[in-house]
């Protein structure tokens, strides 16, 4: 019962941040197929990074990856079972790397700063910590209640 | 007999632990190999990703042969016949200014002058509306001496009125970042790409403390800006001066900037 709630309390957090994410990733892929002006708080920050071939994964929009990498994540809680928290905590990691990846261009590479590039980065590492505790948390609590109810065949 | 009923019971219980032990231990081992699966799985395709976004652009460098011949007739065509002073492009008397702060090393830079650039140079510094100064403002080039080399280089070439030509093949031929490809066999390679360029008055003008100045000088100017990513460009015209601009940005934003200042 424990286990439950943390395990409810756990994916109601996860599916809040990739809320967030979505909302960031689908603004800037709004934008970007829009083709309007991204509303930044630095001059010109966001605008460098979006135009820099960075921005881009094989023709493909990074914010737009970001947008269903977060879906996908959110679609990951909906999943019975250890493997909707595998592949949950897959997504998020994978996305935890791209991020890390994209800010160390920012920072190094592109020399300018986007806030909601570094803000979706922020949501995704807050989801990869809250998915890989979801299943930790799977693997001490909810399984040995399974086994316990399991009855051991004696010899 | 209870002795011995106690017996089977107690080594019943016994199996029991062990057979949940077991279970309990394969259960950590099948969890740990998943585990294991996931992480290796998701920082592989995260390390694909990386190499594809890394290196799938241009990855340039100096041109040789018919390559190197084809960079200098695209340069030599966008430029020909346009008036060049220094760092300026076009005619003097023409009604908009754009500054171009910009890093030769930079690739945004590269990707602009490559392509919304070279239709304004086209387009409107060709006819007369618009001339555009380049400064500099160190950004991705790793360390100042480099920065101030390769800045040098360019503003000896336009010395000779040349300056454009050799940043322009400066990006077109642009290496792999940060691989410490700008050296001084580099720039003299590419020196000697430019078409009518004096290579003896170009070394010498190289080592001029006046150009040495203009680069900090640009610095300055560019920390008065506001500039601090590249390309940043500035347009000032009849109407006053437009916000600063960064980024490879397309034509079509260039245009709409030039008609709000002129």
């Amino acid at each position: 019962m424990k286990a439950t709630t943390t395990d409810q309390r756990l994916r109601i957090a996860i599916g809040v941040f990739c809320l967030i994410g979505i909302g960031i990733a689908g603004y800037l892929t709004y934008v970007h197929y829009a083709g309007l002006k991204v509303l930044c708080l630095s001059s010109g920050g966001c605008e460098t990074v979006q135009a820099s071939r960075y921005a881009k994964l094989g023709g493909i929009p990074v914010a737009t990856l970001g947008l269903v990498g977060y879906i996908l994540i959110l679609g990951s809680l909906a999943l019975r079972g250890e493997t909707g928290r595998a592949v949950g905590f897959g997504l998020a990691l994978f996305g935890f790397c791209f991020s890390m990846y994209l800010t160390y261009r920012e920072l190094f590479t592109i020399h300018a700063i986007c806030q909601w590039c570094v803000s979706s980065a922020v949501v995704m590492t807050i989801v990869v910590i809250l998915t890989v505790v979801r299943w930790l948390l799977y693997a001490d609590d909810v399984e040995p209640a399974r086994a316990r109810a399991t009855p051991v065949q004696s010899r | 007999m209870a002795s011995r009923k106690a017996q089977r019971e107690e080594a019943r219980a016994r199996r029991l632990a062990e057979e949940k032990a077991r279970q309990e231990r394969d259960r950590r081992q099948r969890r740990l190999r998943m585990i294991g699966g996931v992480v290796i799985a998701a920082i592989a395709v995260a390390v694909v990703a990386i190499a594809i976004s890394s290196g799938g652009g241009h990855k340039g460098g100096l041109a040789k042969g018919t390559a190197a011949t084809k960079t200098v007739a695209q340069v030599q065509s966008l430029l020909q016949g346009i008036p060049q002073d220094g760092t300026r492009l076009g005619n003097p008397k023409a009604p908009v200014t754009m500054t171009y702060y910009g890093d030769l090393q930079c690739p945004v830079c590269q990707a602009f002058t490559l392509n919304g650039f070279k239709e304004l140079v086209s387009k409107d510094v060709r006819t007369g509306k618009v001339q555009v100064v380049y400064k500099a403002l160190q950004t991705a080039t790793r360390d100042q001496q480099t920065f101030q080399l390769q800045q040098v280089a360019a503003l000896a070439a336009g010395q000779q009125q040349r300056f454009w030509n050799y940043a322009e093949l400066f990006y077109h031929e642009q290496g792999q970042e940060d691989s410490g490809y700008v050296n001084e066999s580099y720039l003299d390679s590419l020196a000697q790409q430019v078409p009518g360029l004096n290579m003896s008055t170009w070394r010498n003008d190289r080592n001029s403390s006046s150009l040495g100045s203009q680069v900090n000088s640009d610095a300055d100017q560019a920390a008065a800006v506001g500039a601090n990513a590249t390309p940043t460009l500035v347009f000032k015209g009849p109407k006053g001066q437009a916000q600063p601009v960064s980024g490879d940005i397309p034509y079509d934003s260039l245009q709409h900037t030039i008609n709000s200042v002129s």
